[in-house]
């Protein structure tokens, strides 16, 4: 048949533009890693377009010479992980009850957790809730105004209710209390909704800046993301802003910080592309 | 008669009535275990979603941080009427507006072209290749994208403008150029976007019954005939929601991004309600005053959500609730 011939000239034609897709989208990228790997005089020569010009590592070195970024990328694992494992067992203890048909009270449990979706009081309230708490200058201030994301707890939940119902029923019957069958049966099932809310999580923790920028002010508490804006961004509301912001930090010492915050997000994608693509389409049929 | 009658059904009332609370107390005593399971969430919800609703109190206050919250003096629409009095609100207001609507209209169609495009692809490995490399940008953060930005764009170094000169034109410093603040933004979200928004649009054609694209063949359509016929009807309803739906979150900008990439020179198009509320109230400690533009903004942002899944579900779709 004429439309299974493998190379058609509409598809020669649509290869062509998704190739081009890629490139638009991995260029920026490369170009970044380019830059961060190649010497000085090539770089502020402009001559590094797609490889590194004068390849070497010392952007790197130079960068993990001072324990600024060091320190910086340690708090960034330490909130990442702390955070996501925090969020993964908030999730998980609230979507179980909530999965269970007739827990008392279910419907108005759940409006009073669907609503937030659409109360947004904004910066300034959560920042005093925060303030007031004293969790200020604390891990807790990324961990605790973020512990559920509505979102993902519908996603689990839906999961959860989606389970056999015999299982619990089973261990009920044989005396389990809900905590063990949580623990030892429902979650570990359930490890591909976990790992699909838990990329959400991991991201949104590996590259929150907003929060941070906000709610620390020790800069020895800064994860990545906060040091890297102030490597972009001199002297907010001063002049200094007018300058040419990228002149003046040295270009591959910037681009190696960079590439450094890329690096585990990169590892994580392709890997964890399957259950992301799921979670999106979880959450689009709704609990 | 009648008195009997109505003195049984009270007793039968009042047997309901404690029935209902018997059996609320055996179901409470029965779930009590998935109740303490429950608890943590609840507190959550209570303190960091309902709580800081009770903060928005400030905004009808002159809060400081020395007197706290309960003995602000009370100052009733004080600051709205400062708002919407000022020459800031037009500005925040038609940016905020202006931004989300060009950057809804610029963004919207790229998502659908990508899908469509995907889906004729034959060869299963190229096509989940080139997936995979189009959702990369959407796992990187705003901040590596927004210096991703500033870094290209830069005017001594940077590529666009090494580009520029090379064909012999003149470099420019788009990132203090007001004109181009916009142009910037919204590239950059569609780079951003595109391929995350593209797995829905994918998922809609998946769903797409294949015996209609063999009547098309039948019937003699052509590859675009039968997107055009076939493809495009069948993921219609889900363009009409994803757009509407789109179109009731406009106005929340990503003002992270914004926040990285302007400065005074571009305020005048750049700055919008949640930066504005940044920098009165975290930068400039006015938290009365910014709380009440935030206040504001959620309340027209709530506005446009409800609206839109009312339209969404008046056109018979799903709605997001």
């Amino acid at each position: 048949m004429v439309g299974q011939a493998r190379f058609t000239f509409f598809g020669v034609i649509n290869a062509i533009m998704l190739v081009g897709v890629a490139i638009a989208t991995l260029y920026p990228v490369l170009y970044i890693a380019a830059v961060s790997l190649s010497d000085t005089a090539s770089v502020s020569q402009g001559q590094v377009w797609l490889l590194p010009k004068g390849l070497n590592f010392e952007a790197y070195a130079e960068v993990l010479k001072d324990d600024k970024i060091p320190r910086a990328y340690l708090n960034t694992i330490f909130y990442t992980a702390f955070g996501t494992f925090v969020n993964l067992l908030m999730t998980a203890i609230a979507a179980y009850p909530l999965a269970n048909r007739d827990l008392v009270f279910r419907k108005f449990w759940m409006l009073m957790i669907v609503l937030t979706m659409f109360l947004n009081p904004g910066i300034i309230p959560n920042y005093l809730i925060v303030q007031q708490l004293g969790l200020i200058d604390s891990v807790w201030a990324l961990v605790l105004p973020n512990a559920i994301w509505t979102f993902e707890l519908i996603i689990l939940k839906t999961f959860y209710e989606n389970m056999s119902s015999q299982i619990r029923e089973a261990a009920l019957i044989d005396g389990a209390s809900e905590f063990r069958i949580l623990f030892n049966i429902v979650i570990p099932l359930s490890k591909p909704a976990m790992a699909s809310i838990g990329l959400f999580y991991f991201m949104g923790h590996w590259n929150s800046f907003f929060l941070p920028m906000i709610y620390l002010n020790d800069q020895a508490l800064y994860p990545l993301q906060v040091v890297l804006r102030g490597m972009l961004i001199f002297n907010e509301g001063s002049t200094a802003g007018l300058v040419d912001k990228a002149a003046l930090a040295p270009q591959a010492m910037k681009n190696a910080t960079i590439v450094l915050a890329m690096i585990p997000v990169l590892i994580v994608y392709p890997f964890a592309q399957k259950y992301f693509a799921k979670g999106v389409m979880l959450g689009s049929e709704k609990g | 008669m009648a008195g009997s009658n109505t003195t049984a059904l009270r007793k039968g009332g009042m047997r309901v009535f404690r029935s209902y609370w018997s059996d609320l107390r055996k179901r409470i005593k029965r779930d009590r275990q998935l109740l303490i399971l429950l608890i943590p969430c609840l507190v959550f919800y209570l303190i960091f979603r309902y709580g800081p609703l009770s903060g928005l109190a400030i905004a009808f206050m002159d809060y400081s941080v020395f007197t706290g919250i309960f003995d602000s003096p009370w100052v009733g629409l004080k600051h709205f009427s400062k708002l919407f009095g000022s020459d800031d609100f037009f500005l925040l207001f038609r940016n905020t507006l202006t931004l989300g609507f060009f950057n809804l209209i610029a963004s919207f169609p790229f998502p659908i072209l990508l899908a469509l495009l995907l889906n004729e692809v034959r060869v299963a490995r190229f096509k989940k290749s080139i997936q995979t490399f189009s959702y990369l940008p959407a796992f990187l953060s705003v901040v590596i994208i927004s210096s991703m930005i500033i870094d290209f764009l830069s005017p001594t170094n940077g590529i666009v403008n090494r580009l520029l000169v090379s064909l012999g034109l003149e470099s420019h410093y788009f990132l203090v150029d007001p004109s181009w603040f916009r142009p910037v933004y919204i590239t950059s979200e569609i780079w951003t976007n595109t391929g995350y928004d593209a797995i829905i649009y994918l998922a809609a054609v998946a769903g797409i019954n294949p015996t209609l694209y063999e009547a098309a063949r039948v019937d003699g359509a052509g590859r675009f005939r039968s997107i055009w016929n076939v493809t495009l009807p069948g993921i219609l309803p889900t363009v009409i929601i994803m757009f509407i739906l789109k179109t009731g979150s406009m106005i929340r900008i990503g003002y992270e991004k914004v926040l990285l990439l302007y400065n005074p020179m571009t305020y005048e198009v750049a700055d919008v309600f949640s930066t504005f509320v940044y920098r009165k109230g975290l930068l400039e400690s006015n938290y009365s005053y910014a709380a009440a533009v935030g206040l504001f903004e959620a309340l027209v942002a709530m506005v446009m959500l409800l609206g839109a899944n009312y339209i969404s579900k008046r056109l018979g779709g799903s709605g997001l609730w």
